[in-house]
């Protein structure tokens, strides 16, 4: 063969790309798909992280204050003769 | 039940992700699909259903791409290879009999490592020789096999590419051979006891020479290569596809452009070398098209720290290679280190160098990216708009997706050209160290490691600058398309099956038509193009027409169908271009597609190189995601094992670390346009440990990685946080400064701030760190908390080490940190001010109502205060006694701390100080107001009752030393004389009044009266202070209370009986909101209502308080009663007893006259020992006592001023003495001072305690006055007061 091309069988291989390409359509189709719902579960999961994270912060200033009073009310109850009267 | 896949996706977008968060990180986590189209997923096996007779080439192609991944991971363990001999262990001599056992050992541990070195000598030993016999049968000008295929072409060159860097490696590598010799001697050691150890030594001797020969695996290629003469078409056909590519650099990408760059110049010297004409080589390719590609790029980057130099390689070559030698045109091309300086200066190097550096391209590059992030946007927007729009024109869709592909191909290009730049200007940094290490840095210069030189010391500041915006470009870039992925891929499959489909479809069947129609052999290879990727389907009804010859003179329409073509598909079309191109025929002189000899036309021949080198782009862009990932990948960056190897050391300490470099420079350059990239730095780590385990796949070297981000981390934060805090202690400084002032003065400027955005790194709440998420947000909110913390706690230590003055300083500094905190607090959930102050003023419990400030304001009054400082009535202020204090204070050292623990900037500083300086000296209102501020009304009650009580406390010390001077008071003092004029008063007043024994009491009683009155003054400066607040307090709250002003001075209710302004308002708006259906939650505005009915009667409570003065004056007179019998004595004859009494006014008098004296006599001594306050002191006593009267009547210095008075008018005629005039004058002026003060205070006294009416009511009818009545002399809070000790 001195020459490159000359596929044996044209008629036969065009009607095997044909299918080809709709096989891989339908692929594709779903492969990418596939991707997007990874893609949106990454994006949930940083979403849901930064909400998390906030409500942590809210939740630990609530908690410090919390601590305060606590304190507070324990100074109180310690010397009760201060609101008896 | 189904749901359609379309369906289900778009529903999950109905899902809001919003964030806070901006982006200021690279790509994190990439989704990688498949294995990549570049790599064919399937290995090229569906290439024989083309029918193309190419499954020779594709099993040889399968073959190289085998052993590339094989030579990659080589070249990996050959980087990593840290050298074992330093590691291991010496014997002590004691155990110098168990050294055949450690030879043992030794020889176990590096017989491992030697035999991965003998793998990869066999293994370059087979990869050449599959290689040489590869391009053998591919290249026999006979061609009884197909190929070889572009796709093949290139695996030769990425093979022979793995065995240069190899090789490069093995040379550069000196602790290889050194450990091989340790290796031999232990060999030898423990051999002794072994049999027919002759093969292994052979092994050995072979392994020794390959690893002791420079060049072997090359010198070795070549043998196999020549074995028969006929592989120079090959390397030929190889120079030309190397050269064109790199000239069009449209299709490439920078790790294949680097790969041939490296490649080229070996690929030269092996074409060269060869025993028949090497002179052909340049009928095909000009001399000078390769020097100038040579001179172009003296540096290649080849390993993160090790950079190949095509002069060098050649120059080293020539040596081995005796045909080479001779081609002395590229011998003398210049090595990068060899041009002498002077030749630096002028042509190619300063373009080099210019072309090297990133500072000098970093303004078009900066247009660049701005350029291109705007068109990407409005891109995605338009694809959006698409996505969202029902049944969209085909065209406009048409239009849209392929604005799409062009910028990824755009967006591809601009960031394979960044990360490009930075590879070789690393590179070049390497190959130029720096020659002199800047001065600041202490050490001598002999001490540096080359790898300080090369990078610490090598990039300036602009170098760095320039090279955080570049990464942050290509991160911020490499996101933005990351994130993008799955929203473009359909996209980008349409536009290059459209593409595909057109010029199969189109311009193929055109030149079918036109150009090709005679002949046959290459319409033949077009139509088979046709055939294996056509996609007639997705036509419209005219496929069928097309399908049989296609007549039609106008291009086909075709309905766009989301899939790409294979890898496979890319490969055949490529061959076949190739072979219509060619001809088939590797001698075929000329270039690829610039053939002039060719049968084919121009116009076709540019048509279809174009389309050849868009189908080799075709393949990345279907590799979305892996292309944005390599292209962004900037590991590199942190790898040094060459220099870790050439230093000697395990590793450097991080300031030679490049990323942590730029996050340090980013910080310390307080650039606000920087900031936002400080996070990118840590992005080169999070790719370095990416590489170390994926690609070195080494766990060491990701441990490495991870200690040093984790160090580097802390750092950061550390840093950052101080930085921030800086930022904003100075912003609220600043602020505070009187704007009057800052206009008026010169160097304003000086105190106002740089602005700089911190928000978005506030709101970073995750970091991505090494696949950790880090809380960004809630470190600095920690470390902000305890920073303010520290800071109240130095403020107070501060204050504590000075004296009260002090506290003006210390209210200006808290104001500051306040403010600072209230900017913070709108972008940081940070505790609260109040709750900080009050943890810090140890004043959180409910029943404790003194405070850290208070007691040291307490404790300062009472050991430094009252005894130390005098007061100076015409000024309303104390200052310190110019006399040294009794006690001396111990105080501790004022600490020490950082300009941000102050105003922040020293020159913030400066100006704040300066201003603290003028209240440093003296205590007056000013302090009386930051007192007041400071302590607010919790506490301030407190100090006013420690203070009576020390008023009390010293009248009960005072009584024994009164008792004792009325002791020492002769048994009757009569009226001075006039006859013997002042002399003769004076020398009575000095007989009567020596006091004895007991004048030592004298001062002690002075002081303690001066104490009594400073208290006092200081009772009647924080009064009017109060007064002051209370005025501004009652004018706020007025008009929501309903309070009017009536005339002659009087308060008026507006509405009698009825809601005050505040409780109505509150009310009705409670009452329309309620009335209103629909309210979320009603019980909160109620509460809001109750609420504001309390605030109105907390606020009407709080309108008329007492006068703190008066208060202090009654406590002082009840006090007193306890001694009133004692220093009152009610005269028993009923008259005035003016003789022989010994009543408090008397012993005063005494002591005044005599402290005036003294002031006389010693230069004014005693005066400013103890200030205004006696008078004060003395007369109030005098006053509540009810003496005023008999004081004002027979005060000794009264008595002497009424006689001078006398004498001056009787004689003014007869000279006297000067002298004795001069001294008596003095006195007598003294005198008068006092006696003014002294009616001041009594009038003072007058005003704000009147007594008087009681005293005239208690006289008796006898006319005598009944001295000392009880009288009521102040509101019920009097009663309740708990006396001290009762």
């Amino acid at each position: 063969m001195a020459r490159a091309g000359g596929i044996t069988n044209a008629v036969n291989v065009g009607i095997a790309v044909q299918a080809d390409w709709e096989n891989r359509e339908f692929i594709s189709h779903i492969s990418l798909n596939v991707r997007r719902l990874f893609d949106f579960l990454v994006q949930f999961e940083a979403t849901t992280k930064s909400k998390l994270a906030s409500l942590n912060g809210k939740l630990d200033t609530l908690e410090r204050r919390l601590e305060l009073l606590e304190v507070q009310v324990g100074t109180a109850s310690a010397n009760p003769s201060l609101f008896t009267n | 039940m189904a749901v359609p896949v379309e369906e289900a996706i778009a529903a999950l977008s109905t899902f809001s992700l919003e964030d806070e968060q901006a982006q200021v990180q690279g790509p994190g986590a990439c989704v990688l699909a498949e294995r990549g189209a570049t790599e064919s997923p399937i290995e090229y096996s569906d290439v024989s259903a083309y029918r193309l007779s190419l499954s020779e080439d594709t099993k040889a192609l399968n073959q190289l791409n085998a052993l590339i991944q094989e030579g990659k991971e080589m070249a990996s363990v050959l980087y990593t290879y840290r050298s074992c001999v330093k590691a291991l262990p010496q014997l002590p001599d004691s155990m110098k009999q168990s050294q055949a056992d450690l030879y043992m050992e030794t020889y176990q541990v590096l017989d491992l490592e030697m035999s991965r070195l003998r793998e990869i000598q066999q293994w370059q030993a087979s990869a050449a020789s599959k290689l040489a016999a590869d391009m053998q049968r591919f290249s026999r000008p006979e061609r009884r096999i197909n190929g070889p295929t572009v796709t093949h072409l290139w695996s030769m060159l990425k093979l022979l590419d793995v065995l240069v860097q190899l090789d490069h490696l093995k040379n550069a590598k000196a602790s290889i051979p050194n450990d091989f010799s340790w290796y031999k001697r232990t060999f030898t050691q423990v051999s002794v006891q072994w049999h027919d150890t002759d093969s292994m030594r052979e092994e050995l001797d072979d392994l020794q020479i390959f690893l002791s020969t420079r060049w072997a695996i090359l010198l070795n290629l070549h043998v196999e290569m020549f074995r028969v003469n006929n592989v120079e078409d090959i390397l030929q056909v190889l120079i030309v596809f190397a050269v064109e590519s790199l000239d069009l650099d449209f299709a490439l990408l920078f790790p294949e452009r680097h790969i041939l760059l490296r490649v080229l110049p070996v690929l030269v010297v092996l074409a060269t070398s060869s025993e028949k004409d090497s002179e052909s080589l340049y009928k095909r390719v000009k001399i000078n098209r390769l020097i100038t590609m040579f001179k172009n790029d003296p540096v290649i980057p080849a390993f993160p720290d090790l950079h190949l130099s095509p002069a060098a390689i050649m120059k080293e070559l020539s040596m081995y290679f005796q045909k080479f030698s001779s081609q002395t045109r590229l011998l003398t091309i210049p090595a990068p280190h060899e041009l002498p300086p002077r030749e630096a200066q002028e042509y190619p190097l300063i373009r080099n160098l210019r072309h090297y550096l990133i500072v000098n391209h970093i303004v078009s590059i900066r247009a660049d990216h701005d350029d291109f992030t705007i068109r990407f946007a409005s891109a995605m927007n338009q694809l959006l708009l698409l996505k969202s729009t029902v049944n969209a024109d085909v065209e406009w869709s048409k239009e849209i997706k392929g604005n799409i592909y062009d910028m990824v191909v755009e967006g591809f290009q601009l960031l394979s050209r960044w990360t490009a730049r930075i590879w070789e200007q690393c590179a070049w940094k390497f190959s130029h160290p720096c020659k002199d290490v800047p001065v600041e840095s202490q050490e001598t210069s002999a001490s540096f490691s080359d790898y300080e030189k090369v990078v610490r010391y090598n990039y300036s500041a602009e170098d760095r600058k320039a090279l955080v915006e570049l990464v942050s470009y290509i991160k911020s870039i490499g996101s933005m398309m990351q994130q993008c992925d799955t929203l473009v891929a359909d996209a980008l499959w349409e536009t290059i099956h459209a593409e595909v489909q057109d010029f199969v479809q189109n311009t193929l069947a055109t030149m079918l038509r036109t150009t090709f129609r005679k002949k046959k052999d290459l319409s033949r290879i077009l139509s088979d193009m046709r055939t294996l990727s056509a996609d007639w389907m997705a036509n419209t009804s005219k496929s069928e027409s097309e399908l049989h010859g296609g007549e039609e003179s106008k291009g086909n329409f075709f309905f766009p169908r989301p899939v790409a073509p294979t890898a496979s598909q890319v490969h055949c079309l490529q061959f076949l271009i190739y072979e219509v191109v060619s001809g088939g025929n590797l001698r075929k002189p000329g270039g690829l597609f610039g053939n002039s000899g060719s049968e084919i036309p121009v116009n076709d021949m540019k048509q279809l190189e174009t389309f050849f080198y868009k189908l080799s782009f075709f393949l990345h862009i279907l590799d979305y995601s892996a292309t944005v990932a390599t292209l962004t990948d900037l590991g590199f960056l942190w790898f040094r094992e060459f220099y870790l190897e050439s230093s000697r050391v395990i590793q450097f300490p991080i300031e030679c670390s490049l990323p942590w470099m730029l996050a340090d420079y980013v910080l310390e350059s307080q650039n606000g346009g920087l900031l936002e990239s400080v996070l990118m730095p840590f992005d080169i780590y999070n790719d370095s440990a990416q590489q170390a385990l994926i690609v070195l796949k080494q766990r060491f070297l990701y441990d490495e990685v991870e200690a040093e981000v984790d160090h580097c981390f802390d750092l950061f934060v550390s840093k950052l946080c101080e930085t921030i805090f800086t930022y904003y202690k100075s912003w609220a400084a600043s602020e505070l400064l009187d704007p009057s002032f800052l206009f008026a003065s010169d160097n304003g400027e000086k105190f106002s701030i740089q602005p700089m955005r911190f928000t978005a790194l506030l709101k970073m709440t995750r970091v991505k760190l090494l696949g950790r998420t880090i809380n960004l947000r809630s470190l600095i909110t920690e470390w902000m908390n305890k920073v303010f913390r520290e800071n109240l706690e130095f403020l107070f230590d501060r204050f504590e080490s000075q004296d009260l003055c002090a506290i003006v300083e210390l209210e200006k500094l808290v104001d500051v940190l306040k403010h600072a905190h209230a900017l913070l607090l709108t972008d940081l959930s940070i505790d609260s001010f109040s709750l900080m102050l009050n943890e810090m003023q140890e004043n959180i419990s409910l029943v404790s109502f003194s405070s850290r400030i208070a007691s040291q304001i307490w404790s300062e009054m009472q050991n430094d205060f009252l005894p130390n400082f005098i007061l100076c009535n015409t000024t309303q202020r104390f200052i310190r006694s110019s006399k040294v204090p009794l006690v001396p204070m111990q105080k501790p050292s004022v600490p020490y701390a950082n300009p941000n623990f102050y105003c922040g900037t020293q020159e913030l500083n400066l100006a704040h100080q300066s201003f603290a300086r003028l209240h440093s000296g003296f205590f007056g209102i000013p302090h009386m107001f930051s007192i007041v501020r400071l302590l607010g009304s919790r506490s301030l009650p407190w100090l006013m009752r420690a203070l009576l009580d020390h008023i009390s406390n010293k009248l009960t010390t005072l009584e024994p030393m009164i008792t004792g001077l009325q002791e020492a008071l002769p048994k009757s003092i009569g009226l001075l004389p006039f006859d013997g004029g002042v002399t003769g008063c004076m020398r009575l007043v000095k007989e009567h009044l020596n006091w004895g024994t007991k004048s030592e009491l004298k001062s002690e009683v002075l002081r303690g009266i001066k104490e009594i009155g400073s208290v006092l003054y200081w009772m009647g400066l924080l009064d009017i202070v109060l007064r002051e607040v209370d005025t501004w307090h009652f004018m706020q709250t007025a008009p929501w209370l309903g309070l009017l002003p009536g005339g002659d001075g009087q308060v008026l209710h507006s509405q009698d009986g009825g809601d005050s302004p505040i409780v109505s308002l509150f009310k009705s708006v409670t009452a329309a909101i309620v009335s209103k259906p629909g309210c979320p939650n009603l019980t909160s505005f109620s509460t809001l209502s109750k609420q504001a009915e309390a605030a109105d009667l907390l606020y009407r409570a709080n309108m008329n308080t007492g006068s703190v003065l008066e208060y202090a004056l009654a406590f002082t007179s009840a006090a007193l009663d306890k001694y009133c019998s004692k220093w009152s004595a009610i005269p028993k004859t009923g008259f005035v007893d003016i003789t022989t009494s010994k009543d408090f006014y008397r012993i005063y008098s005494g002591l005044q006259i005599g402290y005036l004296e003294e002031s006389v006599q010693v230069s004014s001594s005693n005066h400013e020992l103890l200030g205004d306050s006696v008078a004060w002191g003395g007369c109030t006593i005098i006053h509540l006592l009810g003496q005023q009267l008999n004081f004002e009547l027979f005060d000794f210095s009264h008595q002497v001023l009424n006689v001078a008075e006398v004498e001056t008018a009787s004689t003014t005629q007869t000279p006297r003495n000067p002298h004795f005039v001069q001294v008596w004058e003095v006195l007598i002026e003294l005198m008068k001072k006092a006696r003014r003060l002294n009616n001041h205070v009594f009038s003072m006294l007058k005003a704000r305690c009147p007594l008087e009416d009681k005293t005239a009511c208690a006289i008796k009818q006898s006319g005598a006055p009944l001295h000392r009545i009880k009288f009521e002399n102040t509101v019920s809070a009097f009663e309740t007061l708990p006396q001290k000790g009762a």
